[in-house]
């Protein structure tokens, strides 16, 4: 398997074995990632208690987690320096579908309750 | 990056290299967390709209406040979202240390690698620890799949009221009554599920981190397969960010 860092040029190219050569970015953008993480869940911590139960709370909430999810995705995932196609394949069924699904499902939501009390 | 920055988007799909510029194995690894991603999405949307569904209810949604208020050794204290927290802590803790063993592997430092997977490993095996005692607490105080007692009386809701939400309420069982039943289930379904994903990556972790220690990938010349070990542990602590919103923050 030593061939397995052959560069992409033409003529040896095998997709099954393709590993294409990585690099170490070092560790300084993946701590300053963790304290990040960890002081959003210190301020989720905070706002839990400062703040009263409501929407705009709630809403606060799902903002600082799709905050975390990116930065999970992007920086310790390491999806941020992916190639562009690899990046879009994956975001982009997520955006588009999940949003849809939890506009759609909200909806339900709203009518059941509506029917039921 | 600095291939496919080279060479223009129209040629990059005329075959003789990867559009993706990753590994076969790497590309699998994405589209299945991709629909595990679904997965997961979809039980908490659903979730999300049962919930919804109660709002007017006679039987409202129980406040997570007064439920997940337990911690280890400290009894009889209203504690919300301490437990959780420190699970939380503990997951980041463990995905660093995963993210920190994949760029030792970068470097081809065997050493290191099985250091930080190891540390991944603990992090994680004190994670499931953790939420074992959060289900024991919780079917102690009468979660079941089928049923739940976090239901409050019309009296005990008022004085709830009174006080504010997420203040220092204690419960009598005189107070408690059968609360709506997907609050239980659903909390079961949805935190099993995220555990199960995290004992099959301590049980991945662990083959993989053996292989390490062995030689495997020393021999192979890469350490792709903590990369791809990697991506799927990071994937279970981007559930519980999810999770820990939806069941203990709001």
């Amino acid at each position: 398997m030593s061939n397995s860092h052959n560069t992409p040029t033409e003529g040896n190219y095998i997709p099954e074995t393709y590993i294409p050569h990585a690099e170490s970015h070092g560790t300084k953008s993946l701590w300053r990632t963790f304290w990040i993480l960890l002081g959003i869940t210190i301020i989720d911590f905070i706002i839990y208690f400062m703040a009263g139960a409501s929407m705009f709370r709630n809403l606060v909430f799902i903002a600082l987690g799709i905050v975390k999810a990116i930065l999970i995705v992007g920086i310790f995932m390491h999806l941020n320096y992916e190639a562009k196609f690899l990046r879009w394949m994956i975001v982009l069924p997520a955006v588009v579908f999940l949003s849809y699904l939890v506009w759609f499902l909200l909806l339900e939501g709203d009518y059941v309750s509506m029917m039921k009390y | 990056m600095s291939n496919s920055s080279a060479v223009s988007s129209s040629s990059i799909w005329k075959g003789g290299r990867s559009p993706f510029n990753v590994s076969y194995g790497k590309l699998m690894m994405w589209i299945f967390l991709l629909s595990d991603a679904f997965t997961f999405s979809s039980l908490l949307v659903g979730y999300g709209a049962i919930r919804y569904s109660y709002s007017g209810s006679s039987t409202p949604w129980p406040d997570p406040a007064t439920v997940f208020n337990h911690f280890p050794f400290l009894h009889g204290l209203h504690l919300p979202l301490l437990f959780v927290s420190l699970m939380t802590f503990i997951l980041i803790g463990s995905s660093v240390t995963m993210v920190l063993a994949v760029e030792a592997g970068h470097r081809k430092s065997k050493k290191e690698v099985s250091k930080y997977m190891f540390y991944t490993i603990i992090g994680g095996i004190m994670f499931l620890s953790c939420q074992a005692w959060e289900w024991t607490q919780f079917i102690e105080a009468g979660g079941r799949l089928d049923s739940n007692m976090f239901g409050l009386t019309e009296a005990a809701r008022q004085h709830a009221e009174h006080l504010g939400l997420g203040d220092h309420i204690h419960l009598a069982d005189a107070d408690k009554m059968p609360g709506p039943v997907p609050f239980a289930s659903l909390f079961f379904i949805v935190t099993g599920f995220h555990g199960f994903h995290v004992l099959s990556g301590v049980v991945i972790n662990i083959i993989i981190w053996l292989n390490v220690i062995g030689g495997t990938y020393e021999r192979r010349g890469h350490y792709e397969m903590v990369e791809k070990v990697g991506l799927y542990w990071h994937f279970v602590d981007l559930v519980w960010v999810f999770v820990f919103t939806f069941y203990y923050l709001i």
